[in-house]
């Protein structure tokens, strides 16, 4: 016999949550890999396709991504406007340049699962150029994700005391010329 | 009918029957037959023989037996949460006739109907139901990634 109500329990579980991460110096595949998991629910134990578990993701600082290797110049976007000679093909850069927002949404696009749930997953994913988001969004966050990436310290944010306590193979001689 | 178009209940005990004590639901059974019909044979076979037994087996239950005139034979059982249900008896052997007895006998009164789930519980969960909070750490305001969730050894 029950004691009490169960629906408060129900919304309790099947609540959406709202999660940030900050796409700075971070490759844009990873931030797509992390925001396709929680946008589908895999990361919850109630999870099912049909249970319409996903939670929000607000990604922030997307203009600030980086591709490894070669790929701003190599990586295609390619689409078609329907018309006759209407095939575009854009590098990365270019893309990039025109909207800092479309490399992580294609990114994320081509992760989620190929069916009707996937408009409904990309609306409740919000992603902005810079840091600024709206109140109303940041009021509602509940967790900031951590980076996939960490970001390798420039050598002029290193201190000149650590500079001279990393070890040397050999002291060069003063009239050593370097190629 | 589709099973949309029927009735359905979920699986239930009546009361939690043999959690405790077991309680059988079967109210009352009267067996209705004829004294000179081909089709009670077996009904009266039965009377003769296995019907004593049958109520002494069963002290719960109260039972009736009832000879009508060029009448079908039938057992008609009531059962404690006030359903009464009907079987026909027509041309069965003694040994017919109790099987479908016992089978009266150990049914509880619910409804035979689609039963949705074949699983009930009335504590679906011991350690308490999963919600986004459980295995949080606690903060004010948003969770920083400063507290990564590592397996601590």
């Amino acid at each position: 016999m029950r004691t009490e109500i169960l629906s408060p329990r129900q919304w309790a579980t099947f609540a959406r949550s709202w999660f940030i991460i900050d796409a700075r110096m971070q490759p844009p595949g990873k931030i797509a890999n992390i925001c396709s998991i929680r946008l589908q629910g895999k990361h919850k134990p109630i999870y099912h396709a049909l249970s319409d578990c996903g939670d929000h993701v607000v990604v922030i600082n997307s203009r600030h991504i980086a591709f490894s290797g070669n790929k701003w110049e190599q990586k295609v976007y390619s689409s078609h406007t329907g018309y006759p000679g209407g095939f575009k093909q854009v590098t990365a850069t270019q893309l990039h340049l025109k909207d800092p927002k479309a490399i992580v949404k294609l990114a994320v696009y081509g992760m989620l699962p190929k069916n009707l749930h996937r408009r409904t997953m990309m609306q409740r994913l919000h992603i902005f150029a810079e840091e600024e988001i709206p109140d109303d969004i940041r009021a509602n966050l509940t967790e900031e994700l951590p980076q996939p990436r960490e970001i390798p310290r420039k050598l002029n944010e290193y201190t000149q005391e650590e500079i001279d306590a990393f070890p040397r193979l050999f002291t060069p001689p003063k009239d050593y010329r370097m190629k | 009918m589709t099973s949309r178009g029927t009735p359905s209940r979920f699986l239930k005990s009546v009361l939690q029957n043999g959690v405790g004590r077991y309680v059988c639901q079967l109210k009352r059974i009267s067996i209705v037959f004829s004294r000179k019909g081909q089709s009670s044979l077996g009904v009266r076979d039965f009377i003769e023989e296995g019907v004593v037994d049958y109520a002494k087996k069963n002290p719960g239950t109260v039972v009736y037996v009832s000879p009508q005139p060029k009448s079908l034979p039938k057992i008609v059982a009531e059962y404690l949460n006030g359903n009464i249900r009907e079987e026909c008896i027509k041309n069965k052997t003694s040994q017919e006739v109790l099987e479908v007895l016992t089978k009266l006998t150990n049914q509880s009164g619910l409804d035979v109907i689609r039963i949705r789930k074949h699983f009930h519980t009335d504590s679906p969960s011991i350690q308490g139901q999963w919600h986004p909070f459980t295995n949080r750490p606690p903060s004010v305001g948003p969770i920083s990634p400063q507290h990564p969730r590592r397996k601590e050894d």
